[in-house]
Formats: C-alpha cells, sequence, structure tokens
C-alpha cells in the first residue's frame, strides 16, 4: 500500500471526511500499517489502549466477557471501520475484545499521535472532535438498540402532553455557585474563562422528580446538563424497562438527536428533584459548530458525556430490567 | 465514606477476599480505585459464619481499629477462615477533629443476642439533628445497645426494630422489607428536618443465610455548599457483584467460575481486582438479595423506590 493509496483509503473514513489531503498525508505518515493473521487477538476487554486501528481489510469480530465464562459477540468490523477509539480518548480500558476473523490489513495509530490531532483550536482539530462526536453518538444508538431488543415490545407511547417539550414551563433560576460547578470532575482541567462562557450560554431551571423531559423517539429540542440532581435515561418497552443511565452532576442528556437529527434514543426522567443548564437547539448548534475556546470546552464536555454514557450502557447491570 | 464486602456460598478462605486479589478489600483501605480523594483507615471489621465451627448460627467476629494491611493477627486468621458467609468492612472517616475513631463505630455492627449484622458505606449528612428523632422508631430494648457515635449505627438499630423479632431470625423477605422500611423511616425524619441533601447509603444486612444489600442515595446530586465530600460523593457510590459457582484462581486471574444454578456470591463496593470483566455493577437505586438453599442460591434484585 503506498502512501497515495494510504491518503486515499483515509480520505473515504467518515471520521476523517472534511480533512484536508495535507492533514491525510501526514497522518499516513504516521500511521504503521500491518498485517494481522486470522485468529489474531488485537486486544481484550480491559486492555490499556495503545493506539486506534483503522481496519483496510479483512474482518474483525468484537466481543464482550460476561460474568460465568460467557463470551458474547456484539458486532463485526470491516474494510473502513475504526475500532479502539473509547479507550484511547477516556484513558480507561478496552470495552471489547477484538479478534480477527478474516486476515487482512490494519493501519495503526498510536495514542500519542492520536491526541496529537485532537489539541489546539486549529479547524481539523475542531472537525475531528465533531466527527468524534457522530461517531461515539452511533455507537451510542448501535448499543441502545441491542438493549431495546433485548426488552422487546414495542417503545412505550407516552402521553401527548409528556411527549411535548417539556422544558419551556420549568421553573427558571439563579446560576450556581462557580466553585461548585469547578469541582466537578467534568468541568476539571478547563480555562475558567471559556468554562464560565460555555456555563452562562443557556438558562438554568429547576424540575420536580418524575417529570419526563425528553421522550424517547421524539425529537430533542435542547441539550441538558445536570448541575444538581439526577436525571434517568431510560428505555421502556411495555411494562419492562431498562435504565441505562444516570446522568447526575456534571453530566448531560437530550443532545443525541441535536447531533445527529435523528429522534432521541431514550426518554430522560428526573429521578431527583434537580438543577439544569439548558441549553436551546440554536445555542447548541452555535457552540457546536463554532471553533474558539469556548466551542473546544463544549465538544470535550460533550465527548466525555458521550464516553461515560457508552461505557453505562455496556455495563452489564444495564442488562437488568426491572418492572416499572 | 467506606469500603464494604459481602460473601455468601461455597466455603472459601477469607484470606482470597482480604488480601490475595488485586483490588481486595484490604487494599481498598489504602488505595481505592472508584473513591476519589478519600481512604479507609479508621479501621477494619469482618463477621463471618462457619456451619463446622462450634455453635454455628453464632458468627466469628473480628473488629480492630488498626490499618489491616499491617495486622498480623489478621492475617493468621484469614489464612485459617474458610466461612459459608462474610460481611467485612474498612471504616473511612472525614479528616476532621470530629470523627471519632473507636472500637465502638466499627461494622459490622451486632447486638448480642439478634441474628442480623449490617455494614455501611454513605453518610447521613445533618445526622446529629435527626437523630433523636429516630429514638420513636426504635425498640427500647434495641435503643439501649447503640453504643457508637455512627449514624450506621442507628440505622442498624431501626432495622432490627422494623423486624417482627429483633431477635429472631428473619425471612430473607423480612429482612428486605425491614431494610426498605427502615430507609423510608429515615426519608420521612429527613423530611422533618428539612434535610435535603446527598446521603449514600449503601447497606448490606445479614443473617448468615442470606444477604440484603442496597445502592442507593438520598437526595442524590446535591450537595451543601463547600463540603469536604463534594468530590467523593458526585459519582453514585459505587456497588458491584460477582455471582458464579466458585471464586478462585486459575492462569493467575482471580474469578467466579460459572455455575448454573449459582452456588456462590460477592457483594462489594469494588470489583475485587482490576479487571472487572467478570463482575457486575448493582444498579442505582436498587436492592440486592441472595440466599443460601439446598442445591445454590437464590439470588434477586428489584427497584427500590422509598
Amino acid at each position: 500500500m503506498s502512501d497515495r493509496e494510504t491518503v486515499d483509503f483515509l480520505a473515504t473514513i467518515p471520521l476523517l471526511e472534511d480533512q484536508e489531503e495535507a492533514d491525510l498525508a501526514e497522518l499516513a505518515r504516521v500511521m504503521r500499517r500491518r498485517t494481522v493473521r486470522d485468529g489474531e487477538i488485537l486486544w481484550r476487554q480491559g486492555d490499556d489502549a495503545r493506539e486506534v486501528l483503522f481496519v483496510v481489510d479483512g474482518a474483525v469480530s468484537i466481543s464482550l466477557q460476561q460474568p460465568g465464562d460467557r463470551t458474547v459477540e456484539v458486532g463485526r468490523a470491516g474494510p473502513g471501520e475504526v475500532l479502539g477509539e473509547i479507550a484511547l480518548l477516556d484513558g480507561q480500558g478496552h470495552t471489547m475484545s477484538a479478534r480477527v476473523t478474516e486476515a487482512g490489513t490494519v493501519l495503526a495509530l498510536a495514542r500519542s499521535d492520536f491526541a496529537a490531532l485532537l489539541v489546539g483550536q486549529h479547524p481539523t482539530a475542531f472537525r475531528l472532535r465533531r466527527r468524534l462526536a457522530s461517531l461515539l453518538t452511533s455507537r451510542l444508538r448501535h448499543q441502545l438498540g441491542h438493549l431495546a431488543v433485548s426488552l422487546g415490545g414495542e417503545s412505550a407511547r407516552l402521553p401527548a402532553e409528556d411527549a411535548a417539550p417539556a422544558l419551556v414551563d420549568l421553573e427558571q433560576c439563579p446560576p450556581p455557585d462557580s466553585e461548585y460547578v469547578r469541582r466537578m470532575a467534568t468541568f476539571h482541567d478547563f480555562d475558567p474563562l471559556a468554562l464560565w462562557s460555555f456555563l452562562t450560554s443557556g438558562k438554568y431551571v429547576r424540575c420536580p422528580p418524575g417529570r419526563t423531559l425528553v421522550a424517547e423517539g421524539t425529537p430533542s429540542t435542547a441539550y441538558s446538563l445536570t448541575i444538581n440532581g439526577a436525571v434517568e435515561k431510560v428505555l421502556v418497552r411495555g411494562d419492562r424497562r431498562i435504565r441505562v443511565g444516570l446522568a447526575g452532576p456534571g453530566m448531560a442528556f437530550g443532545y443525541e438527536s441535536l447531533i445527529d437529527g435523528r429522534p432521541s434514543p431514550v426518554a430522560a426522567i428526573a429521578r431527583e428533584r434537580a438543577m439544569l443548564l439548558i441549553l436551546p437547539r440554536d445555542v447548541f448548534d452555535r457552540l457546536f459548530y463554532n471553533e474558539d475556546a469556548v466551542s473546544r470546552v463544549f465538544l470535550e464536555v460533550i465527548q466525555r458525556d458521550l464516553l461515560a454514557t457508552l461505557r453505562q450502557t455496556l455495563r452489564p447491570c444495564a442488562r437488568l430490567a426491572a418492572s416499572v | 465514606m467506606c469500603r464494604i464486602l459481602a460473601y455468601l456460598g461455597e466455603p472459601l478462605p477469607v484470606r482470597n477476599l482480604l488480601f490475595d486479589t488485586d483490588n481486595s478489600l484490604v487494599r481498598q483501605s489504602y488505595s481505592p480505585r472508584m473513591m476519589n480523594t478519600f481512604l479507609n483507615l479508621a479501621g477494619f471489621g469482618m463477621t463471618a459464619w462457619d456451619p463446622t465451627s462450634l455453635r454455628p448460627e453464632d458468627p466469628f467476629t473480628y473488629r480492630a481499629t488498626s490499618l489491616p494491611s499491617f495486622d498480623r493477627n489478621l492475617h493468621f486468621l484469614a489464612s485459617k477462615l474458610a466461612p459459608t458467609c462474610l460481611v467485612a468492612h474498612v471504616r473511612g472517616v472525614t479528616y476532621s477533629g470530629e470523627g471519632v475513631v473507636a472500637d465502638t463505630n466499627l461494622h459490622p455492627f451486632h447486638f448480642i443476642g439478634t441474628r442480623v449484622v449490617l455494614a455501611h458505606n454513605g453518610h447521613l449528612r445533618q445526622f446529629p439533628s435527626m437523630r433523636y428523632s429516630l429514638v420513636e422508631h426504635v425498640e427500647p430494648g434495641i435503643a439501649q445497645r447503640i453504643e457508637g457515635t455512627t449514624e450506621s449505627e442507628w440505622i442498624y438499630a431501626l432495622i432490627l426494630s422494623q423486624l417482627d423479632d429483633p431477635y429472631g431470625e428473619p425471612a430473607t423477605r423480612e429482612l428486605a422489607d425491614a431494610t426498605a422500611n427502615a430507609l423510608r423511616i429515615l426519608r420521612s425524619v429527613r423530611a422533618a428536618h428539612g434535610i435535603d441533601t446527598s446521603s449514600p447509603a449503601n447497606i448490606c444486612v445479614s443473617t448468615g443465610r442470606a444477604v440484603v444489600a442496597t445502592r442507593f442515595s438520598f437526595d442524590y446530586g446535591w450537595y451543601p455548599p463547600d463540603d469536604e465530600m463534594l468530590e467523593t460523593d458526585l459519582p453514585f457510590v459505587s456497588l458491584w457483584y460477582a455471582i458464579g459457582g466458585e471464586y478462585n484462581q486459575r492462569d493467575g486471574d482471580w474469578r467466579m467460575t460459572a455455575g448454573d444454578p449459582p452456588r456462590s456470591m460477592i457483594i462489594a463496593s469494588e470489583p475485587l481486582t482490576t479487571d472487572s470483566s467478570t463482575w457486575l455493577e448493582v444498579p442505582e437505586y436498587s436492592m440486592l438479595t441472595a440466599e443460601l438453599v439446598p442445591g445454590g442460591l437464590e439470588f434477586e434484585t428489584r427497584d427500590l423506590d422509598v
């Protein structure tokens, strides 16, 4: 595979769409091409991540280790697909095991080279962060789809008043103490001014427990960030439901459909009384597509949230359906 | 904040749970992986049931305020005991002059003559202001036995007082209901005193034949200004379990073997191994019950809405 062929291949990968040819050429230069054998273990679930892989040809089986020495195949990756980015981004172990099922070729991008693509405030980094948000949203929808199938039945039909946007009539309140917000892990290591600009981009509201804030299957109208309290992300099918995540302080909800334009994959229901930061769609779009210090904070917050939510949906307890 | 551990199943050397794994309970006292900015250095305690011991219905108890990693007596005992049920705890207190490090505050709590023990991971904020409102909900004979200064011991007394016979061995369902009732009483007393800040209540109670555990918090996500425990409390307090045939070491890795029906179960604040792929996370706001029955172990998880 010549450098030219590598660049042409990279240009076909959705994650790298919109990247300048010079950037792809630089990427091709630092990537390592590797032949993989049938049966080769690329990594095991829980292993530290050292690289992200781009499958050129061949096939890879993705599997999840289950208690009781069981292994469940949850997907297959073929040419053009990306593997291992979740663990590389959040610094935790690989979420699943990867084994080659058809010999082929992969391109490996080392952790440091991948990280270098995301630093700074140049357009390339912003484009990649947005593409990553789309990729992670797609992975999240895939995983939630699996969980929904395991529940069986039809998506719950919510009463009209619950399905309607429920955020407009919530009681507005003053912003939280800035020292409190800065002590949240979500907001560590951000520039204080940029962080505060993000945190003052929307309005603050109070919400009672039990309130449906986002209905599954309907478009979300806003990005919501929990400041205090907790909001459950749930899939409901008939009389069964799965809590696939809990958005406590510093965690967000309702943004998936703002990223990809599709209906919300889960419902969001306040479990505790909550104080929320609400960013309406126009504010979300401005922060998501701008390329300044405030948008960098915003994209980083979304990325952290997507990674944490993905890990939550992968945890085995999410499969424990409880009757509502 | 603390770390808790419960085991129920095939006889298992205590040292396998306390010392042998790379995230054992004793290791969690000085190097917890799932707690921010907090260590558990205020003492260790365990209660164990061994059906082959003298008077098997009376559990064996060991508690010490010394650091368990340096406790040679504990090392020796842990190598000799192989119980079918164990509840163990490493205690953490806030770094202030207010925490009382004393034998009477060590978990698991076990009032002599009763058949239930309790260990708690969490803390009830503003407990001093609600303590005496709990008296009316606690059986007088039980209230007289409270010796320490912790809210955990009051939770224990409250649960015992919800049983038909606080001195008998309750059925698993009764113990689970008593635990949920105690949480309801705590919620109502908190409301009466205007207490509405986050207060985790991961509770583990056991009779030696059954274990009931909760992963729960009152008013999760709300904190007083300048709270010293904020970074530790922001994530929902963790609880995990592993269930299967038996817990042993194979090819260098500690894991629960497959077992259908299951015969053994570990419940712990954190997985006992850094590789958590064979552990399950207990859902937030839920209760888990497990009971030894002929041929294995019955197990159930349910939503806890109190």
